[in-house]
């Protein structure tokens, strides 16, 4: 996925999207903006982010997962399988980006790139309702894809690359 | 200036410190865990140096809590999972990269050996015991027969449970404070120590009480060379090393950390122990339970503080 900073408002629209499409108990998220706010009036630089789950290549969530709840599908996205989740909140602790959560009914949660929508041939709700059409999804291991394009064609940058993750959102700057 | 905000509704452990995911349950256990390894560890190594006889404290009559103490930690641990129904999930696969997944091995394995180790030394607190059933009695017999077998196996199961409750932490690279390899190493040097206080308890003669008491003393002395090195090693570290060491060298948990754990629970005890050694007159129970408390909140500030530590971006 690739998001880009520059077309981004801000209006959590993608937030409520995800809770609706992916039933969120309410008070918690999947996905959530960020606002960074750099230097002092009148010289301010605004960058807004989506953030999300960065589907890691070297998730340190799926290393962690004493029973192999926590995995990657097949092309790389990470899930959890709930009735192999046994609540113990390792990957909780593991994730340098907060991306997890213990949901009410006991299991972890988080995004999935709405998996279920993807295999259909769609989009991630976060992605098909962002009203600047900020947000690019696709398949990064094919190289014509729309999100590896717009790779080739912008500056980005990931989150935190130096904790060692290799995450894979991808923010347009 | 900088500014970070997150705009829309989320929660978030940062801001409100109660949504942590892990409490009491987890520094509990690993406390439980340490502890239990360190008495089982000091029980086999006499049992395969054949100096049962010459220390029967360590070897027949403390292990007799070790089987209380794994049931309460495993409890603690059940506890703490969110998921309850699905533990037995953990006992489905085996997960190199996972210290979870090899402890939650190794604790299956280490609980029914303790439980052997007790019933083989039943008698040493009710001499008339009877086991009724000839199955158990013969069982007895056999097990007795392969005591040293039994003692190695303990031995390197306890080395790998009280390193385990280290590895856990240190394999969280998402948390600075935690993500260190001198975490393993230090946790068992403390569950160490904590097993030798506890077999001072149980020791049967002035010779026992002084050796347990020595090797507490050395063990003290390693685990602060262990935590002068924890420090070297992270403010010569990253940024968010710096900070995480930071949280121990003026920040929230500065106080704690140097009262609780080191004076109250290493440099009080240890000079109480040189004091014992020289023939000074001590309640024998005094330090011990320093050495006790000050392993039960190295845990649990250890546990607490790691948590807040983090990456920033």
């Amino acid at each position: 996925m690739a998001i880009d900073t520059k077309k981004c408002v801000g209006c959590s629209d993608c937030v409520v999207a995800c809770q609706t499409e992916n039933n969120v108990p309410i008070g918690y998220c999947r996905d959530w903006i960020v606002e960074v706010t750099d230097g002092t009036y009148p010289r301010l630089e605004i960058e807004l982010r989506s953030e999300r789950c960065n589907h890691c290549d070297n998730s340190p969530c799926v290393r962690c997962c004493p029973t192999g709840a926590s995995h990657y599908e097949k092309g790389g996205i990470v899930t959890v399988t709930h009735s192999k989740c046994i609540g113990c909140g390792a990957c909780i602790a593991s994730c340098p980006y907060d991306a997890r959560y213990s949901h009410p009914d006991g299991y972890v949660d988080k995004c999935t790139f709405c998996l279920h929508r993807i295999q259909k041939g769609l989009k991630p709700a976060c992605v098909s309702v962002c009203p600047t059409k900020c947000m690019y999804f696709g398949d990064l291991h094919d190289p014509n894809s729309e999100v590896s394009l717009i790779l080739k064609k912008r500056k980005h940058k990931t989150l935190i690359p130096e904790a060692g993750t290799q995450p894979q959102v991808y923010y347009l700057i | 200036m900088r500014e970070e905000i997150i705009t829309s509704g989320r929660l978030n452990p940062h801001i409100d410190p109660h949504l942590e995911i892990w409490h009491w349950q987890i520094p509990l256990y690993l406390f439980l865990g340490g502890l239990a390894a360190g008495i089982l560890f000091f029980a086999a190594l006499y049992t395969i140096m054949g100096k049962e006889d010459k220390y029967p404290g360590a070897v027949r009559r403390a292990p007799i809590i070790v089987p209380f103490l794994l049931i309460l930690g495993l409890f603690a641990l059940f506890l703490d999972l969110k998921h309850k129904l699905f533990f037995w999930q953990l006992y489905t696969t085996i997960k190199f990269q996972s210290p979870m997944s090899w402890g939650a091995w190794a604790l299956m394995a280490i609980t029914p050996l303790s439980i052997v180790w007790v019933a083989m030394h039943i008698r040493e607190f009710f001499p008339k015991w009877d086991w009724k059933y000839d199955l158990l009695k013969d069982l007895e017999i056999e097990a007795l027969k392969y005591k040293v077998h039994i003692a190695w196996i303990i031995i390197v199961l306890s080395v790998i449970l009280g390193i385990y409750t280290g590895i856990l932490l240190s394999a969280f690279n998402a948390r600075p404070l935690w993500n260190t390899s001198i975490l393993g190493p230090l946790f068992l040097t403390s569950g160490l120590s904590a097993g030798a206080a506890v077999i001072i308890l149980f020791a049967q003669s002035k010779k026992e009480r002084e050796l347990f008491i020595k090797i507490d003393l050395l063990l003290i002395v390693i685990e602060l060379f262990l935590i002068t090195h924890l420090f070297m090693g992270f403010l010569a570290s990253t940024s968010v090393q710096i900070d995480a060491a930071n949280l121990f060298l003026g920040g929230q948990y500065t106080a704690p950390f140097w009262i609780f754990v080191v004076i109250l629970g290493m440099l009080v005890p240890a000079a109480l122990k040189i004091m014992e050694l020289r023939h000074f007159k001590i309640p024998v129970i005094i330090p011990v339970v320093m050495v006790l408390f000050g392993g039960v909140m190295f845990r649990f500030i250890i546990v607490f503080a790691g948590q807040m530590s983090r990456w920033l971006y």
